[in-house]
Parts: structure tokens; C-alpha cells; sequence
């Protein structure tokens, strides 16, 4: 494995650490704490370590060489577009009421994991393609 | 583009791995541009005749898009 992937690892599995950490503490102390600044800042906790998985991602994308930056990028536009149409669909869907919906926070909660998803199928089938041959 | 490196890293012995470490980019990118998947950048293309010692031209050839 290279620095760039090695540093990579060592950002981005402390970050989900400290997400998954802060998540459960964030969850049981909301069930007590009362007035909305408090709250406020408890739900947000979690939001932090976040915020340093994408701070790795894009160092990762910028250092490392340009064939693997090309198919990062491409991979997130790919993916950006899968998950893009699949909301879309989804939206259309519920617009229509075909499908029973639900919370609008529920929704919103699930944007950045089925980018993410959507992102590392796209980044696989990339690297099926470019490896096939 | 056409190129030579497959051919010209297998004359020097080298693995995918070792041209990868001598380029500093990953043996995936050699794997691609070596099948011709991936075309490289101008500085890497020089990189890559600096180190096999041979003109630029010479290692890459216009395919048939060019």
C-alpha cells in the first residue's frame, strides 16, 4: 500500500471512531437534555468527525497520482449522478404517493450515505473496468 | 496512444511494482497505461522516457484517434 493510502487509513478510521462514539453518546444524552441551544449542539457532535472523513478523502484525492485522482473523480461523478437519480426517482415516487413515506429527516439523513454508497460501486466497477483486459 | 513500456520494462527485468515505485505512482497505473487504458499526463510521459533513457516519441506513438 502507498503513504498517501497508508495516511489515508490512519485519518479516516479514527474519524469513523470518534463518529460512532459521539453518535451514541449524542443519542442517549439527547433523551435528557432539555432547551434548544443545548440540543442543539449535542446532535451536532457527531457531525464533526464527519466533517474529517471529507477533509481524508479530499487530501487522498489530491495526493495521490493522477490515474488514481481520474478514477476517484470519476467515480464521484458517476456516483453523484446514480445517487442524484436515484433520490430523484425516489422523490417522484413519494410525490406520486405510490410509496408510503417517510420522516423528512429520515431522507435527509440518508443523503451523504447513499452518495458515499454510490460513490464506492461506481469506484468498483471503475476499477473492474480499467483492471479488465 | 500507442506505447512501449510494457515492452520495455519486461526488457529491463522490472515488475509492474518496481516501475511504479521508480515513477512514484501505483502499479494499477502502470497496469493502465501499459493496456493502454489510461494515457498519461505530459510530465508523467517524460518521466517515463527519462527513466527508460529514450525520446518521448520514440516510447509513444499517435493510435488510431490521433
Amino acid at each position: 500500500m502507498r503513504a498517501v493510502h497508508k495516511r489515508y487509513l490512519r485519518e479516516f478510521f479514527p474519524a469513523m471512531f470518534a463518529y460512532v462514539v459521539l453518535i451514541l453518546l449524542s443519542v442517549s444524552w439527547l433523551k435528557s437534555l432539555e432547551g434548544t441551544a443545548p440540543r442543539m449542539i449535542v446532535t451536532l457532535l457527531p457531525v464533526l468527525p464527519i466533517a474529517f472523513v471529507i477533509r481524508a478523502m479530499v487530501r487522498v484525492i489530491r495526493d495521490q497520482d493522477e490515474f488514481e485522482r481520474r478514477v476517484d473523480l470519476e467515480a464521484i461523478a458517476i456516483g453523484g449522478a446514480v445517487g442524484g437519480f436515484g433520490f430523484f426517482t425516489y422523490g417522484m415516487l413519494l410525490n406520486a404517493k405510490v410509496i408510503v413515506p417517510p420522516s423528512a429527516e429520515s431522507v435527509a439523513i440518508w443523503v451523504l450515505p447513499a452518495l458515499m454508497g454510490s460513490f464506492g460501486l461506481a469506484k468498483c466497477a471503475l476499477g473492474w473496468y480499467y483492471r479488465a483486459r | 496512444m500507442n506505447n512501449r513500456v510494457r515492452e520495455l520494462r519486461t526488457l529491463l527485468g522490472w515488475s509492474q511494482a518496481d516501475l511504479g515505485d521508480k515513477l512514484d505512482v501505483s502499479r494499477q497505473t502502470v497496469n493502465a497505461i501499459e493496456t493502454g487504458k489510461y494515457d498519461p499526463s505530459l510530465p508523467l510521459a517524460f518521466k517515463i522516457a527519462r527513466l527508460f533513457e529514450m525520446p518521448i516519441e520514440s516510447i509513444f506513438t499517435p493510435g488510431e484517434q490521433a
